[in-house]
C-alpha cells in the first residue's frame, strides 16, 4: 500500500472505470501527469489495455487502486519532453502475469501484438536498431517496444507479419509498390529517401525534422511528447452540445485551463466564457459554414471551404475536430486543403454535423485526408454518409480514391463498413443474363464505385468473398453475408443523392500553388 | 485436405469473377487451404492500434454478427446533455434560402473587432455608465486596437490617445483597466489566439504552435522557364502594391487627421459659443496657456503594410549606381589621365571621386531568393534591368565624352601626344584625333612616366595575377584592367552581349607583347597568319584555341548565318532598288553599300559578328600556313560569305577611316561588342578617307601597341575584354594583300554559292569592290 504522495509519473496501477454497460471495472493505468489543484491531486491516467487515448483522464486517488502500484524502474525512465518517438515516459516493466491479475475485467493483450512479430525477423528489419533494447523476449512484451514497432512499418510497411505467409502476391504488377507508397504518404517525392533514414533520424541525436508537407495525418509519432498525449481541453460547448474531447488540440494554451471552452457553433471561433460567446454572436452574422453550398438534400447540406481563402474558419475547425482525431497533424497551415462540411438544417441555421478535409492535389490519391462526425452525432448514420459523399466527389472528378492514412479504428470500421455495403449492393444487384453466372472485374467495381482497387481487394477479402476454385477465383454470396447486408441496408436511410450535387471539380494545378 | 500442390494464380483485377450465391455457391471447403495463398490487404491503420482489443471486438462482432451489438462498440468519452440555454444563446431565426448558399469571395468584412467582452469587462462597464455613455462594441473595439497595436510591449497611453478616437477621460479609464488586465493575464494577448510560429525554429517542436507556413521555397519547373519570369513579376507586382498600400495608409491618415482637425473646431466653435467668447479673448487665452505645454507627437503606427515600406526603400536602389562606381575605379588605375581641355588642368588630376553611393545589401536582394530547379546561377531578378537603364543613361554620357579632348600619353613610344580625343573605330580599333592647342610645345616635353607614377601603384597589385601566363616576363602592361575588374565588368554584362572568354584577352595581351619581342617564338608572320583563318571563320577544320571548343563555334557560325540571312532578306527590297544604281555606278557601290550594311547591322549581328572574330583567334601554326596559300580558296569557301566578310569590310573600314581632323591614328582592338554602335559611323566616313589608306595600315601595324585611353575607351573597357587586336589587324591587311593580285571581284562573286541571294552577292560585291578600291588607293 502507498500513499498518495508517492504516487510520481509513470506509475502503474488500477484504476476504476466505468464501461459502457455501467459497470465497474479495474483497467491498470499509468501515471501520465500529477497536477495540484486547491490542494487537491489530481492524476492523469492513461489506461493501457488500449492503445487508444481516447478514455485517458484526470482521475482522483480515490479511484486508484494504491495497494496494486508498481513504481516505475530508475534505469527504465526515459527523459519525457526531447522528443524521442516512441519515449513512453517512464514505462516501468510490465509483469504480464500481475497485470492480467490486475485489470479484471479487461485483459490487456499485448502479448497479441507483439507475439506478430518473429523477433529475429524484426532485428533484421531494424537497420542499426536501438543499442539499449535488450534482445531477449521480455523485450517484446514492454509497452515501449512500440518504438521498435513503429520502425519495423516504416521499413516494411506492406508486410505486417513477415514470418509468415507464402509470397503468392494478389498484385504482383504492382501492389507491393503501392502499398509501400501508401504507407509512406508524401515520401516517395523525395529521391533519395529510403526507408532507413527515418531511423537515422530517430535514433541519432533526437532532433526531428519537420513533418512532411503533404496530407494532413502524422504516421509517425516522432513528436509525440508528454503534452500531446494528454487532453487539455476538459469540455467544449457547440451550440447545443457539450463535447468532451479524446485528444490534445493546440487551442491557445491560456484556455486549456477554462473548464468549459465556448465555441460559436457557426464560425466555430473560441471564446473564454458564456459572457465572450454572448458578445460574440452579436457581432457574428453567420448561419452557416462560410462556404458555398454544394449539395443539399432535405436538411442535410455540403458546404465547400477553401483552406486558403477562408483561413479563420478552416483553422478552427481543424483545432475542433483535432480534440477527437488522434493523428490529425496541425503542423502546417491550412491553404492546401478543401473542407467539405456536412450540416444539418434547422430554423435556427445550418449545424455542423461532422466534415472531411480533402487535399486540392494528392499525389497518393487520397479523396479525403481528415473525418470526421462530432461525438454527439456519431454512430447515426452520419460517418457513412460523409464516407459516400466523398466517394461521389470522386466520381464527378472521375478519379478513385483513398482515405489518406493511418485509419484510426473507427475510421476503419466506418470505411469497411461501407466498402462492404457498397461492393455487395453491386454484387447483389448483378443479374444474370441469359442464364449465365453473372461476372465482373474487380476494376470494374472500382470504376463504379470509385473506390481505389485495393480498398476493393481488402474488402472483399474481409468480406471473405474471394475463393479459389476450380483453377480460378471466384466471388461467393453466402446466405449470411446477403442476410446480414439486406438488414444493414434497411436501416441506412441516410444515402447521398448524386443528383443533388452541385459541384464542379477545379484542376488545383493549373493554379499554381493552390 | 492435403496441401496445396499448385501456386494459385495471382488474382488479376481485370478479369471477370463469376458470382456464385446460395445453392450454386461450392463446397467452401474446396477452397479453404487456397484462401491462405492470397495475403491479406493492410488495413491501413496503425499496426499497435489496428490489434486493439475494442477494435477486434468490434470488428469481430461485425463479422460474425454483420451488425454492430451495443456492447462491442468502440467505447468513447461519453458527450454531456443538451445546453438549456441555447435559444437564449443563439436569438432569431434563420430561413433557409431557396437557392444554394454562396458566399461572395471579396466579402469585405464589417470589421469587427476580435475581442469579446467578458463578465469583469461588464462590471468595469457599468461603472463607467455612471459617469458617461459607453456601448460595449465601443469598448470592444478600443480594447481591440490597443491589442493589435501592441505585440510584446504594450502601447503607452500617449499611443492610446492616438490610437483611440475617444474622450480623454474614457481613454485612460479603459487603458489603465486593459493595462492591469493584461499583466493577469496569462495569455500573450487578451486576444485568444494559436502560437504563431517563430522565425527562428525555435518553436518547431511546440505542440502549441500550429498552422505553420509552409516554407517551402519557390520551386520552379525544368520546363517551364517563364516561371522564373512570371516570379519576378509577381516580385515587382507585390511591390508596387506595397506601395500602394503605404500611399492609402498615408491618405487614411491624412483624411482621419482632417476629419479630427474638423471635428476639434467644431468642438471649439461650440465651445465658444456656450462661453459667449465672440470676440476670442478666451480662445487667446488658453492659446497661451496652451502653447507653454509641451507638445507631444508620436506618429501613430501603421501596422499594416509598415514591413513593405522597410523593404521598399531597401530594395530600391538601381543597380546602375553601383556600376558606375566601378566604371570610376576603372579610370583611376588607369595610367592616362583624361583631362578636361581646359587649360589650367595640366597634367594628372583625379577623376572626381565618386559620391559614396549607397551599396544594395546583399542580404536584401536574399529575401527575394528563391531556388531554380536549374543548375545554373539565375541573376538577381532587378539586376540586369537595372543595367540596362544605366547603359542607356552612360551611352548619353559617352556621346558628350566623344567630341571632348583630353591630355593623352601613349604607353610605347613613351610620349605624350597632348590633347586628343579617341573614338571607337569599326572592329574596335581606337582612333584619335589629336587637337592642336597653344600647350603643345609644353605637353611635348612633359615625361609620361610622371603621369604613370600617380598610378602605378595601385597597379602592381593587381599585376601578379594578371600575368600568371607565358608571357608574365613582359612587365609593360600595367595599363590593364586588373584580372578581377574585367571578371566582374564581363559578369555584369553578360546577359546583353556574347563575350569573349578571358583567354582571348590575355592571348591578345601575349601577342600584343610578342610582337614587340622578335626573341619570343611568335612572330608577325604567325599573326598575320592567324588573321588569314580568322577570314575563314566557318571553315570546319579551324582548331579554336582560346577555350571556346569547335562544337560552341560551330553553332555559332550557324546562328551567325541565319542572322544574315534575316537581314538580307529584310534588305532584299531595298537593294534591289539599289540595283540599277550600282550597276551603272560602280564607283558608288562601295559606299552605297556599306550605307546599306550599316543600316542593317543591327546591335544583335554586330555581337555575332564580332563574336565570329572572337571565337577563332589562334589557329594551330600548320592550318594556318595552309591557309595562307589557300587564302583566297577559303574566302570562297565561305559558307556565310556575308557575314564573314561583313567582320572583314568594318576592320577594314576600321582602318582605313580617319576623322576630318587630320590627325595620328592609333589603332588598337578594343571592345568588340562596341562595333554595333560604332559601325555606321565609320562605314559613312569611309569614302573619303581611302586615300589615306596605305599609310593608316602601316601605321597601324607599327603602332599596334600603342594603347589610348580616354574617358570613352573606359567605358568599353569595362565591358569587354579584348580578343587579339594584331590579329584583327593583320587579318585586314593581309587580307587585302592576298587576296587583291588574285582574286578580282567577279571571281569572288562567282565562287559564292549560286543558291544564295541576289542581294547577298550584291553585298559581297559591294564588299569586294572597296577592298579593291583600297587596295588599289
Amino acid at each position: 500500500m502507498a500513499e498518495v504522495g508517492e504516487i510520481i509519473e509513470g506509475c502503474r496501477l488500477p484504476v476504476l472505470r466505468r464501461n459502457q454497460d455501467n459497470e465497474d471495472e479495474w483497467p491498470l493505468a499509468e501515471i501520465l501527469s500529477v497536477k495540484d489543484i486547491s490542494g487537491r491531486k489530481l492524476f492523469y491516467v492513461h489506461y493501457i489495455d488500449s492503445v487508444n487515448k481516447r478514455l485517458d483522464e484526470w482521475v482522483t486517488h480515490e479511484r486508484l487502486d494504491l495497494k496494486k502500484i508498481q513504481f516505475p524502474k530508475k534505469e527504465a525512465k526515459t527523459p519525457t519532453k526531447n522528443g524521442l518517438p516512441g519515449s513512453r515516459p517512464g514505462s516501468p516493466e510490465r509483469e504480464v502475469p500481475a497485470s492480467a491479475q490486475a485489470s479484471g475485467k479487461t485483459l490487456p493483450i499485448p502479448v497479441q501484438i507483439t507475439l506478430r512479430f518473429n523477433l529475429p525477423k524484426e532485428r533484421e528489419a531494424i537497420p542499426g536498431g536501438e543499442p539499449d533494447q535488450p534482445l531477449s523476449s521480455s523485450s517484446c512484451l514492454q509497452p515501449n517496444h512500440r518504438s521498435t514497432k513503429r520502425k519495423v512499418e516504416v521499413v516494411s510497411p506492406a508486410t505486417p507479419v513477415p514470418s509468415e505467409t507464402a509470397p503468392a502476391s494478389v498484385f504482383p504488377q504492382n501492389g507491393a509498390a503501392r502499398r509501400a507508397v501508401a504507407a509512406q504518404p508524401g515520401r516517395k517525392r523525395k529521391s533519395n529517401c529510403l526507408g532507413t533514414d527515418e531511423d537515422s533520424q530517430d535514433s541519432s541525436d533526437g532532433i526531428p525534422s519537420a513533418p512532411r508537407m503533404t496530407g494532413s495525418l502524422v504516421s509517425d509519432r516522432s513528436h509525440d511528447d508528454i503534452v500531446t498525449r494528454m487532453k487539455n481541453i476538459e469540455c467544449i460547448e457547440l451550440g447545443r452540445h457539450r463535447l468532451k474531447p479524446w485528444y490534445f488540440s493546440p487551442y491557445p494554451q491560456e484556455l486549456t485551463t477554462l473548464p468549459v471552452l465556448y465555441l460559436c457553433e457557426f464560425c466555430l471561433k473560441y471564446g473564454r466564457s458564456l459572457k465572450c460567446l454572448q458578445r460574440h454572436l452579436t457581432k457574428c452574422d453567420l448561419r452557416h459554414p462560410p462556404g458555398n453550398e454544394i449539395y443539399r438534400k432535405g436538411t442535410i447540406s455540403f458546404f465547400e471551404i477553401d483552406g486558403r481563402k477562408n483561413k479563420s474558419y478552416s483553422q478552427n475547425l481543424c483545432l475542433l475536430a483535432k480534440c477527437f482525431l488522434d493523428h490529425k497533424t496541425l503542423y502546417y497551415d491550412t491553404d492546401p486543403f478543401l473542407f467539405y462540411v456536412m450540416t444539418e438544417y434547422d430554423c435556427k441555421g445550418f449545424h455542423i454535423v461532422g466534415y472531411f478535409s480533402k487535399e486540392k492535389e494528392s499525389t497518393e490519391d487520397y479523396n479525403v485526408a481528415c473525418i470526421l462526425t462530432l461525438p454527439p452525432y456519431q454512430r447515426r448514420g452520419y460517418g457513412k454518409l460523409l464516407i459516400e459523399f466523398s466517394y461521389e466527389l470522386s466520381k464527378v472528378e472521375g478519379k478513385t480514391g483513398t482515405p489518406e492514412k493511418p485509419l484510426s479504428d473507427l475510421g476503419l470500421l466506418s470505411y469497411r463498413s461501407y466498402w462492404s455495403q457498397t461492393i455487395l449492393e453491386i454484387l447483389m444487384g448483378l443479374k444474370s443474363e441469359s442464364g449465365e453466372r453473372p461476372q465482373i472485374t474487380i476494376n470494374e467495381i472500382s470504376e463504379i464505385t470509385s473506390i481505389k482497387k485495393e480498398d476493393v481487394i481488402s474488402t472483399l477479402q474481409y468480406l471473405n468473398l474471394i475463393n479459389y476454385y476450380k483453377g480460378q477465383y471466384i466471388l461467393t454470396l453466402s446466405e449470411d453475408i446477403v442476410d446480414g447486408h439486406e438488414r444493414a441496408m434497411l436501416k441506412r436511410l441516410l444515402r447521398i443523392d448524386s443528383k443533388c450535387l452541385h459541384f464542379t471539380p477545379k484542376d488545383w494545378s493549373k493554379r499554381g500553388k493552390w | 485436405m492435403s496441401k496445396l500442390s499448385f501456386r494459385a494464380r495471382a488474382l488479376d483485377a481485370a478479369k471477370p469473377l463469376p458470382i456464385y450465391r446460395g445453392k450454386d455457391m461450392p463446397d467452401l471447403n474446396d477452397c479453404v487451404s487456397i484462401n491462405r495463398a492470397v495475403p491479406q490487404m493492410p488495413t491501413g491503420m496503425e499496426k499497435e492500434e489496428e490489434s486493439e482489443h475494442h477494435l477486434q471486438r468490434a470488428i469481430s462482432a461485425q463479422q460474425v454478427f454483420r451488425e454492430k451489438k451495443e456492447s462491442m462498440v468502440i467505447p468513447v468519452p461519453e458527450a454531456e446533455s443538451n445546453v438549456n440555454y441555447y435559444n437564449r444563446l443563439y436569438k432569431g431565426e434563420f430561413k433557409q434560402p431557396k437557392q444554394f448558399i454562396h458566399i461572395q469571395p471579396f466579402n469585405l468584412d464589417n470589421e469587427q473587432p476580435d475581442y469579446d467582452m467578458d463578465s469583469e469587462d461588464e462590471t468595469l462597464l457599468n461603472r463607467l455608465n455612471r459617469k458617461m455613455e459607453i456601448k460595449p462594441l465601443q469598448f470592444e473595439i478600443m480594447i481591440d486596437r490597443l491589442e493589435k497595436a501592441s505585440s510584446n510591449q504594450l502601447v503607452t497611453l500617449q499611443e492610446a490617445k492616438l490610437l483611440l478616437n475617444e474622450d480623454d477621460y474614457l481613454i485612460k479609464a479603459v487603458y489603465d483597466y486593459w493595462v492591469r488586465k493584461r499583466k493577469n493575464c496569462r495569455g500573450p494577448s487578451l486576444i485568444p489566439q494559436i502560437k504563431q510560429e517563430k522565425r527562428d525554429g525555435s518553436t518547431n517542436n511546440d505542440p502549441y504552435v500550429a498552422f505553420r507556413r509552409r516554407t517551402e521555397k519557390m520551386q520552379t519547373r525544368k520546363n517551364r522557364k517563364n516561371d522564373e519570369a512570371s516570379y519576378e513579376k509577381m516580385l515587382k507586382l507585390r511591390r508596387e502594391f506595397s506601395r500602394a498600400i503605404t500611399i492609402l495608409e498615408m491618405i487614411k491618415r491624412r483624411e482621419k487627421t482632417k476629419r479630427e482637425l474638423l471635428h476639434l473646431t467644431l468642438e471649439v466653435v461650440e465651445k465658444r459659443y456656450h462661453l459667449g467668447d465672440y470676440g476670442g479673448e478666451i480662445l487667446n487665452e488658453v492659446k497661451i496657456n496652451r502653447s507653454e505645454k509641451e507638445l507631444y507627437a508620436t506618429p501613430a503606427t501603421l501596422h499594416n503594410g509598415n514591413h513593405h515600406k522597410v523593404q521598399e526603400c531597401k530594395t530600391k536602389h538601381p543597380h546602375h549606381l553601383s556600376l558606375k562606381e566601378e566604371a570610376s575605379d576603372v579610370v583611376r588605375q588607369k595610367k592616362k589621365y583624361p583631362k578636361k581641355p581646359k587649360a589650367e588642368a595640366l597634367i594628372t588630376s583625379q577623376q572626381p571621386t565618386p559620391e559614396t553611393l549607397p551599396v544594395i545589401n546583399k542580404s536584401d536582394i536574399k529575401q527575394y531568393d528563391f531556388h531554380s530547379s536549374d543548375e545554373d546561377e539565375f541573376p538577381q531578378p532587378r539586376l540586369d534591368q537595372a543595367n540596362h537603364s544605366c547603359e542607356n543613361s552612360e551611352l548619353a554620357d559617352l556621346d558628350k565624352l566623344r567630341y571632348r579632348h583630353c591630355l593623352t600619353t601613349l604607353t610605347v613610344p613613351r610620349r605624350c601626344i597632348g590633347f586628343a580625343r579617341r573614338r571607337i573605330g569599326r572592329g574596335g580599333r581606337v582612333i584619335m584625333d589629336r587637337i592642336s592647342t597653344e600647350h603643345d610645345p609644353v605637353l611635348k616635353q612633359i615625361d609620361p612616366e610622371m603621369l604613370n607614377s600617380f598610378s602605378s601603384s595601385s597597379q602592381t597589385i593587381d599585376f601578379s595575377s594578371n600575368f600568371s601566363r607565358t608571357n608574365a616576363s613582359s612587365k609593360h602592361c600595367e595599363n590593364r584592367l586588373s584580372l578581377s575588374e574585367i571578371l566582374s565588368n564581363i559578369r555584369s554584362c553578360r546577359l546583353q552581349c556574347f563575350q569573349p572568354r578571358l583567354l582571348n584577352l590575355q592571348d591578345s595581351d601575349s601577342e600584343e607583347c610578342t610582337s614587340r619581342k622578335p626573341g619570343q617564338t611568335v612572330n608577325n608572320k604567325r599573326v598575320s597568319a592567324a588573321s588569314v583563318a580568322l577570314l575563314n571563320t566557318s571553315k570546319n577544320g579551324i582548331s579554336v584555341t582560346g577555350g571556346i571548343t569547335e562544337e560552341q563555334f560551330q553553332t555559332h557560325q550557324q546562328q551567325l548565318v541565319q542572322m544574315q540571312r534575316q537581314q538580307l532578306a529584310q534588305l532584299q527590297q531595298k537593294q534591289q532598288s539599289q540595283h540599277s544604281s550600282q550597276q551603272t555606278h560602280p564607283k558608288a557601290q562601295g559606299s552605297s553599300t556599306s550605307d546599306c550594311m550599316s543600316k542593317t547591322l543591327d546591335s544583335a549581328s554586330a555581337h555575332f559578328a564580332a563574336s565570329a572574330v572572337v571565337s577563332a583567334p589562334v589557329p594551330s601554326r600548320s592550318e594556318v600556313a595552309k591557309e595562307q596559300n589557300t587564302g583566297h580558296n577559303n574566302i570562297n569557301g565561305v559558307v556565310q560569305p556575308s557575314g564573314t566578310s561583313k567582320t572583314l569590310y568594318s576592320t577594314n573600314m576600321a582602318l582605313s577611316s580617319s576623322p576630318g581632323i587630320s590627325a595620328v591614328q592609333l589603332v588598337r582592338t578594343v571592345g568588340h561588342t562596341t562595333t554595333n554602335h560604332l559601325i555606321p559611323a565609320l562605314c559613312t566616313s569611309s569614302p573619303q578617307t581611302l586615300p589615306m589608306n596605305n599609310s593608316c595600315l602601316t601605321n597601324a601595324v607599327h603602332l599596334n601597341n600603342v594603347s589610348v585611353v580616354s574617358p570613352v575607351n573606359v567605358h568599353i573597357n569595362t565591358r569587354t575584354s579584348a580578343p587579339s587586336p594584331t590579329a584583327l589587324k593583320l587579318a585586314t591587311v593581309a587580307a587585302s594583300m592576298d587576296r587583291v593580285p588574285k582574286v578580282t571581284p567577279s571571281s569572288a562573286i562567282s565562287s559564292i554559292a549560286r543558291e544564295n541571294h541576289e542581294p547577298e552577292r550584291l553585298g559581297l560585291n559591294g564588299i569586294a569592290e572597296t577592298t579593291v578600291a583600297m587596295e588599289v588607293t
